[in-house]
C-alpha cells in the first residue's frame, strides 16, 4: 500500500499508554467515557488494586473534538440511555422528533406516502448536532480525567510484526517538499497495549490494517454513500423543530441510490443533506450538484426562500452492512463505529450503533487491562459482545438490504419487501456486493444513454441565494489547513489522470469531491492535454477520492493535525 | 569536590543576549538546592564588557573564552572551543537558553563530548538528589520530566521565559565575580559563514498599500505576471494575486488577497483574470473602488466590481499601462 513517505533519519519521541483511541467522534468518546467508568467502578470496589487513567489517550485531528464530526443527524437513544441514563438532562439536543414523513419525487411534484415505512419511523429519537454532542461528550471525557489530543493525527499504525503496537501521531511543520521547517516537531510514538480505531467512515489507520492484515477476506465488499449537508437558517415558521422529511426520486433517477434529509432544528435553523450512493454510473456525478438540484425541488425551495446558508459539509457513510463488517478486534487492535461499517443502512442511522461498540470495546479493553492480555485472544472477544448484544439483532436482519439496491432503486425496493417478509433472509442468506466504483461505466459508454440526468452531472453554478457552486459552498465549511505542507492525498501514478483516465472516465474526481480538491488544468506546452492539479487545503476530510476513485490509486492520509473543516452546528 | 554548573551566556555582535539572565537564574535556584557552584562563561572576541556584565550577578567565577576566530559565530568553532573548554573545567551541568544559536551548535557540541543534552526545557525538579528537567510534549499538553543518564556533563538548555531575568541575583555588595581569561583559540575553522540572514519581514504590508494591482487565474502563465507588474509600477502600486497564483509559485504566499491569504482595503482594487470565487472576494470587497477585467461576463467578480471591463486583459492591460504613464507624464 502506498503511504506517505516518511522523513528520514527522524527519531519520534516514544510514550507508554495502555490504551489510545484514535478519533474523537461519538465512538470514540462512548468508549473513552465507558472505559472511564468501568476503572472508576473498578477501583471503588477493589481499593487494592487500582487502575490508572492516566495512559489512556484520545487522538483527535481536529482543532477540536467535534470540528469534523458530520451527520444529519438523528439520535437513536437506546445506547445513550445505556451509557449516561441522565444524558437527555445536560446534552445539547436540538429537538424530540415530533413527526416523520417520507415523499417521493418527481421533477416537480412531492408524493407522501401514506404511511411512514418502519424503518424511517423516528418517534423517539432525537433531532441533534453531531458537532454539539461530541463537543458535549468530549467534555465528559476530559472531566472524567482522560487526556484528549486534539489537533494531533494518527498517522500511522506501529506494527511488531502482525501485532498492532501503538500509533505514530502526525510530524507537525513539514513543508510542501516533505522537508521539515523551522517549526519542525516529530510525531510521538504512542506504544499503546491496546489501539482502537475511531477514525470514522473509511479510516486511514483502519485502512492500513485493513491492507496488511487482508481483513477483507470473506467479507463483502463495503459500499459507501456521500453526504452532502447544508445548514440553514430559515425565516419563523418554516418547519417546526423536530420535524423530520426524507424523500427518494428526484434529483436521482433510477439508476443512482440515495436520498435527502431535512431535519427541523432549534432557533429556525434546518439540517438538510443528500446522500448520493457512491456506486453510480455516470462520472460526471456530482454529490453537491445533486443536493443543489434538491434545493430547488419545490419541496425544499419554499422551505429555504429567504433563508441563509451557515455551514457546509460532507462526509461518506458506509452503509454496506453486516456482511461488509471486517473483525472487529485482533493482536492489540479493535475497530469501532463508522471504520468498522456499525450502521443500519435501511434506517441510515449509525450514531447509536457507534456509541454502542464503542462502549463494548471499553468492555473489551478494560478486561484486557485487568488481565495484562490484549492478544488477539482477549481482545477478539469484542467480536463476541458485539454478537451477543442488540446491535447484531439490529444489523443482521437488514444483512441485504443494500445490496437489492445494486441494480437500482425499484429491484431495490422490491427486495426490500421480500427482505421483510423473511426476516433479512430473502433469497439467499448472504447476498454478495460490489464496490461501488466497479460500477462506474466509461465515459463514452454513458454519453451514448439516454439523457434527462443534467441535474446531476457536471459542476451547479449556482444563484448565490439558493443555489451555490462548489467554492462557494466550500467557503462556508470554514476548511482551513497550513498550505505549505505536502499533499496528503497520495496519488500512485498521476500520469494516468492526464491520460488514461481522461479518456476513459473524464476525470471522475473532479465532479465527486465536495470540495474542489482535484482540478484538471491544461498544460501550457501541449495545447488540449490536461494534468492533475491538486488544492489540498480545501480538503473536507470526506473519503470520497479514496473510496470512488475508479483505479484506486489515491490514498487519503491525515494532513497535519488541527487542520480541516469546522463544522460548528453540523 | 563540589560539583558546578556552568551557564554559558549568549552574545551576538558584542551585545548580551537578555534572556542569558533567565538562564542565570534557573541556575542561581538550582545552585541552592543542589549546592553546587554557579559559574558562567562568555565566548567571543572582545568580550571583556560583556564577561565584566555577567560577573555582576552571583556567580562565583566567569570565564572569557577569547579568540580573534571566535569573532564571528559558527557552530565549528564554538564547538572546538567549548569542546576544549568543558573538557578541562569538567563541570557537572551546562545550561544554556534555548536560542537559535544554541539549537545551532549544542546538539553538536554535547555528541563531541558523548553528553545528554536535555533541549528546551521550561523548568527542573531536584528531588532527593534526582535531578530532572520538564520538557513539553504535545505542544504543550503534556509535560515530561527527563531523568539524566551517565556522569555528565549533562547539558540543558531552557526555554525563553522558563525562568525571569529580573530575578537575577547580583553579586553580594555589589561585588563582581572574577574574570578569567581563557585562550580559545581553535585549530582551523572549516565553516565559512555567510552574513547572517535575517528572514526578510514580511516585505509588503498589502494592507497599508493605496492601490493594489492583483491578478488571478486568467493570467495564465508565470510570465505574464510582468504585464500587471508593469501596470501597477506604473500606477505606484502594489502587486497582488488569488490562491491558484501563489499555489503555483508564481507569486509569494504574502501577496495572496483572500480568506487564507490578507485582507485589504485599498483605494483601488484592480482585479486582472479573477473570477471571484467568495474566498477571494472576501479579502477584497471592502477596497473603495474595484475595477475588474475578465473575459467572462457572468464572472462573479463583476457583482462587486465598481467598473466591470469585460475583455482580453493582454490586450486591456498593456494599454491601459500607455495611458497611465501618459497621463502621470
Amino acid at each position: 500500500m502506498i503511504f506517505r513517505t516518511p522523513l528520514e533519519g527522524i527519531e519520534h519521541p516514544e510514550m507508554e499508554a495502555d490504551v489510545v483511541i484514535v478519533g474523537g467522534g461519538p465512538a470514540g468518546m462512548a468508549c473513552a467515557l465507558r472505559l472511564s467508568q468501568l476503572i472508576d467502578a473498578h477501583n471503588a470496589a477493589r481499593p487494592e488494586t487500582q487502575l490508572s487513567k492516566e495512559n489512556i489517550y484520545v487522538l483527535e485531528k481536529g482543532r477540536e473534538i467535534g470540528q469534523h464530526c458530520l451527520s444529519g443527524a438523528l439520535l437513536d437513544p437506546r445506547s445513550m440511555n445505556e451509557l449516561l441514563p441522565e444524558w437527555q438532562k445536560e446534552a445539547p439536543i436540538e429537538a424530540e422528533v415530533l413527526r416523520d414523513s417520507v415523499y417521493y419525487l418527481t421533477k416537480k411534484g412531492a408524493f407522501k406516502a401514506p404511511v411512514t415505512p418502519p424503518p424511517m419511523q423516528d418517534h423517539g429519537n432525537f433531532v441533534i448536532s453531531i458537532n454539539r454532542f461530541a463537543k458535549w461528550l468530549g467534555s465528559k471525557v476530559e472531566a472524567a480525567g482522560i487526556t484528549i489530543f486534539s489537533g494531533f493525527a494518527g498517522s500511522e499504525l506501529l506494527f511488531e510484526d502482525e501485532r498492532v503496537a501503538g500509533v505514530r501521531t502526525d510530524d507537525k511543520g513539514v513543508d510542501r517538499t516533505n522537508q521539515p521547517k523551522a517549526n519542525f516537531e516529530p510525531g510521538y510514538d504512542l506504544k499503546s497495549k491496546v489501539t482502537i480505531l475511531a477514525e470514522g467512515s473509511r479510516g486511514s489507520l483502519t485502512k492500513q490494517l485493513t491492507e496488511r492484515l487482508g481483513l477483507t477476506r470473506d467479507r463483502n465488499p463495503m459500499t459507501y454513500g456521500v453526504g452532502v449537508k447544508e445548514l440553514w437558517e430559515v425565516p419563523a415558521g418554516r418547519i417546526q423543530p423536530g420535524e423530520v422529511i426524507y424523500t427518494m426520486g428526484y434529483p436521482l433517477t433510477t439508476k443512482e441510490y440515495g436520498g435527502a434529509w431535512i431535519y427541523g432544528g432549534r432557533d429556525n435553523t434546518v439540517s438538510l443533506g443528500f446522500v448520493t450512493g457512491l456506486d453510480y454510473p455516470d462520472p460526471r456525478t456530482d454529490p453537491q450538484h445533486v443536493l443543489q438540484s434538491f434545493k430547488q425541488h419545490p419541496l425544499a425551495a419554499k422551505l429555504l426562500e429567504g433563508g441563509k446558508i451557515v455551514r457546509y459539509g460532507a462526509k461518506t457513510m458506509p452503509y454496506g452492512g453486516w456482511w461488509s463488517m471486517p473483525p472487529l478486534g485482533g493482536e492489540g487492535w479493535m475497530i469501532v463505529g463508522d471504520s468498522a461499517g456499525f450502521l443500519n443502512s435501511q434506517r441510515l442511522k449509525g450514531i447509536h450503533l457507534a456509541i454502542k461498540s464503542g462502549m463494548l470495546a471499553a468492555e473489551t479493553a478494560f478486561e484486557a487491562l485487568i488481565s495484562g492480555d490484549s492478544s488477539a485472544r482477549q481482545l477478539g472477544r469484542f467480536q463476541r459482545k458485539v454478537d451477543a448484544s442488540w446491535i447484531k439483532q439490529e444489523l443482521y436482519p437488514v444483512r441485504n438490504f443494500h445490496q437489492g439496491f445494486e441494480h437500482g432503486f425499484l429491484g431495490g425496493m422490491l427486495n426490500a419487501g421480500l427482505l421483510m417478509a423473511t426476516g433479512g433472509h430473502g433469497l439467499r442468506n448472504r447476498y454478495p456486493a460490489h464496490p461501488g466504483y466497479e460500477r462506474m461505466m466509461p465515459i463514452w459508454d454513458v454519453m451514448g444513454q439516454p439523457g434527462g440526468r443534467d441535474q446531476l452531472l457536471g459542476w451547479a453554478k449556482g444563484d448565490g441565494k439558493l443555489t451555490f457552486d462548489k467554492l462557494t459552498d466550500l467557503y462556508y465549511s470554514g476548511t482551513r489547513h497550513e498550505e505549505d505542507q505536502p499533499s496528503h492525498l497520495i496519488i500512485q501514478d498521476t500520469d494516468l489522470c492526464g491520460n488514461r483516465c481522461t479518456r476513459e472516465y473524464g476525470n471522475p474526481c473532479q465532479f465527486f469531491c465536495p470540495a474542489n480538491v482535484y482540478e484538471m488544468e491544461e498544460v501550457p506546452e501541449e495545447p488540449g492535454k490536461k494534468r492533475l492539479h491538486l488544492n489540498p487545503s480545501n480538503c473536507v476530510h470526506c473519503k470520497t477520492c479514496d473510496i470512488m476513485d475508479p483505479y484506486q490509486i489515491i490514498t487519503w492520509v491525515p494532513p497535519e493535525g488541527g487542520g480541516g473543516p469546522n463544522y460548528d452546528g453540523m | 569536590m563540589a560539583e558546578t554548573i556552568l551557564v554559558l551566556a549568549e552574545q551576538r555582535e558584542g551585545k548580551l543576549n537578555r534572556v542569558s539572565f533567565e538562564t542565570l537564574t534557573g541556575a542561581q535556584f538550582l545552585g541552592k538546592q543542589t549546592g553546587w557552584t554557579v559559574e558562567a562563561a562568555v565566548i567571543g572576541s572582545n568580550i571583556a564588557q560583556i564577561a565584566a556584565e555577567v560577573a555582576k550577578t552571583a556567580v562565583a567565577k566567569v570565564y572569557a573564552l577569547e579568540s580573534p576566530a571566535l569573532a564571528q559565530y559558527t557552530p565549528d568553532g564554538f564547538v572546538a572551543a567549548l569542546k576544549k573548554f568543558i573538557e578541562g573545567n569538567k563541570p557537572k551541568l551546562v545550561l544554556l537558553p534555548h536560542t537559535y544559536q544554541v539549537r545551532d551548535f549544542a546538539p553538536k557540541l554535547a555528541a563531541a563530548l558523548g553528553a545528554v543534552l536535555v533541549s528546551d526545557a521550561v523548568g527542573y525538579k531536584y528531588e532527593g538528589g534526582k535531578l530532572l528537567f520538564t520538557r513539553q510534549m504535545f505542544q504543550g499538553k503534556f509535560a515530561a520530566d527527563v531523568s539524566l543518564a551517565g556522569d555528565g556533563p549533562w547539558f540543558a538548555s531552557f526555554q525563553t521565559g522558563a525562568f525571569r531575568g529580573d530575578q537575577v541575583e547580583s553579586g553580594s555588595d555589589g561585588a563582581a565575580a572574577p574574570v578569567e581569561q581563557v585562550d580559545a583559540s581553535t585549530g582551523e575553522i572549516r565553516t565559512r559563514p555567510e552574513a547572517p540572514f535575517r528572514e526578510a519581514k514580511q516585505a509588503v504590508d498589502l494592507s497599508q498599500a493605496e492601490i493594489i494591482v492583483s491578478v488571478g487565474r486568467g493570467i495564465k502563465e508565470q510570465k505574464n505576471i510582468e504585464i500587471a507588474k508593469a501596470l501597477a509600477d506604473a500606477l505606484g502600486g502594489e502587486i497582488a494575486a488569488s490562491r491558484p497564483i501563489c499555489d503555483a509559485g508564481w507569486l509569494p504566499m504574502e501577496r495572496q488577497v483572500g480568506s487564507s491569504g490578507q485582507t485589504v482595503s485599498p483605494k483601488l482594487y484592480l482585479a486582472l483574470g479573477i473570477s471571484g470565487a467568495i474566498q477571494h472576494l472576501v479579502g477584497m470587497k471592502g477596497s473603495r473602488n474595484i475595477i475588474a477585467i475578465n473575459k467572462d461576463a457572468e464572472a462573479p467578480i463583476f457583482e462587486i466590481a465598481d467598473v466591470a471591463v469585460v475583455g482580453n486583459l493582454f490586450e486591456i492591460v498593456p494599454a491601459l499601462t500607455e495611458e497611465v504613464k501618459k497621463v502621470k507624464g
